[in-house]
């Protein structure tokens, strides 16, 4: 749990942070105050806000707060960290078996930097999915399995 | 010697002594002594006859500069209070030191002797001047005297006048007070009873009108077949006796809260402009960017959900939204019918239909 991070607690307010950011990137990051590896991402998000606020508008979602989103999301793991860019979802390609989300937390800030800025980029030349800058080692493995496709 | 310099011609001349017998030299020395003559000669009017005045800072303070000795003297003789005219030039002029520098300003200018007379006072001369001054003085300080004794009668009778009439003022308002206190009250009591007690009272109340004008509204009113309307209360706004801003001089708080806007105002709002800035800004960025004519400020129900593309979505992203609401309906049907057919059965339909999706 982060204290300098804004925090979504319900559907309106996440409606409302999607919408209303204009050209700027918005993080939202699904998880609970209680998770050890949300605590390490929340950590790097805090830490590179600042730097990164002209660029991108950071919040903290719970998943238990907003269980729709969570749904739509299709969240399984936290934390979950979707990509908005003008009320549009961002996809990005990390090599996972998931393009709409980053699941698991960043490795270092740098890694977290890039991917904003690897988004923005793409996203002010129109692009919906981008090719993630991380480095694969750096970026959690993890498994889904679709169900009926 | 060397150079000589000439006060009268304000030069330096290297001729020597010849130069004041120069035509130059005369002519201007001609010029300064007329100029120094005619101030002398007033001097002299005032001899036989001294003159004491008040003293006037603007004019008693003058200097008349002394050609023969070359300083500076003053003209009048003063003690801030009152002034001898041309007392300082007589008693300048009368002092053997004058004397001896006006026989060496002619000896050395060769001017004419006829004219040094005239800038000379003899001793006996100022004698009796100071004699007669000291008389002239006399009678000065005595006038002084009864003018001031004339102006303080002058100022006590103003005094004087200003407080009577102050005294008759405050007994006229006291006047009508007493006598409109129980007049009135009756008057309000009984009304309709007599109406000579009315006119009375009207009478008085105009005189009352008079000596406070504030204040003023029609107390009592009475007339046969007339509808009273009750008396208006003015008192904070006052009315058209006292002479009061006139309502279509006012501007109306109500209307300007009914009316569109009470002060437009001209040009472009603060807002606007802001919001014009903004957009000028967001020219700059890439036209097809994502969302680059998404609308922020769009109004969306309840319901509202992004456009989201699923994981191994192929079509357009708002299918995935499509999708995502038909799944939400049919887990709310399977719910229902949860309730009254078998678990099996129900895994049986939703396992149908979202193949069918």
């Amino acid at each position: 749990m982060s204290l300098f991070l804004p925090k979504l607690t319900c559907k309106k307010d996440i409606d409302e942070a999607i919408k209303g950011v204009a050209e700027k990137v918005v993080v939202l990051r699904f998880g609970s105050d209680d998770d050890s590896v949300c605590l390490q991402l929340d950590e790097i998000l805090s830490k590179t806000a600042h730097d990164l606020s002209n660029m991108a508008s950071i919040y903290i979602v719970d998943v238990d707060k907003a269980p729709i989103y969570t749904r739509y999301f299709d969240i399984s793991y936290i934390p979950s960290t979707v990509f908005f860019f003008n009320g549009q979802h961002m996809k990005v390609d990390y090599g996972s078996p998931d393009h709409t989300k980053f699941v698991g937390s960043f490795k270092t800030k740098q890694d977290f930097i890039d991917l904003i800025e690897v988004i923005y980029r793409g996203a002010m030349r129109g692009k919906m999915i981008v090719q993630s800058p991380i480095d694969p080692k750096n970026i959690p493995k993890y498994d889904l399995l679709y169900h009926d496709i | 010697m060397g150079a000589h310099y000439c006060a009268i011609c304000k030069q330096t001349t290297f001729s020597g002594k010849k130069h004041v017998f120069g035509k130059s030299h005369q002519s201007r020395l001609r010029v300064v002594l007329l100029k120094f003559t005619e101030k002398v000669k007033e001097a002299r009017r005032t001899l036989k006859k001294p003159q004491v005045e008040k003293f006037d800072c603007t004019q008693h303070k003058q200097k008349i500069w002394c050609y023969c000795c070359e300083v500076e003297i003053e003209r009048n003789v003063t003690d801030d209070n009152m002034t001898v005219l041309y007392g300082g030039v007589i008693e300048h002029m009368a002092t053997p030191e004058h004397k001896n520098k006006t026989h060496k300003f002619w000896w050395d200018n060769k001017a004419d002797p006829k004219l040094k007379d005239k800038v000379l006072f003899t001793a006996e001369e100022a004698e009796r001047f100071k004699a007669e001054v000291s008389e002239v003085l006399e009678t000065f300080v005595e006038k002084e005297d009864e003018y001031i004794k004339q102006e303080a009668k002058f100022i006590r009778a103003q005094e004087k006048h200003r407080q009577e009439v102050m005294q008759t003022l405050l007994e006229r308002k006291e006047e009508p007070e007493l006598s409109n206190g129980p007049n009135s009250s009756r008057l309000s009591a009984e009304v309709p009873v007599s109406s000579q007690l009315q006119s009375r009272g009207w009478g008085q109340q105009m005189g009352n009108a008079f000596a406070d004008s504030m204040s003023e509204v029609t107390q009592t009113a009475a007339g046969q077949g007339l509808t009273f309307i009750g008396y208006q209360d003015s008192s904070t706004s006052g009315n058209v006796h006292t002479g009061a801003v006139p309502p279509w001089l006012q501007d109306d708080p109500l209307e300007g809260t009914s009316g569109a806007a009470p002060q437009k105002e001209i040009g472009p709002s603060l807002q606007d402009f802001l919001k014009q800035k903004e957009q000028e800004k967001l020219k700059k960025l890439p036209p097809n960017r994502v969302g680059a004519n998404f609308d922020h400020s769009s109004h969306t129900d309840a319901n509202w959900l992004p456009s989201f593309g699923r994981v191994w979505n192929s079509g357009r992203r708002w299918q995935s939204r499509h999708q995502f609401r038909q799944e939400e309906r049919q887990k709310r049907k399977q719910k229902k019918q949860h309730g009254t057919e078998s678990s099996k059965k129900a895994k049986m339909t939703e396992q149908l239909s979202s193949s069918g999706v």
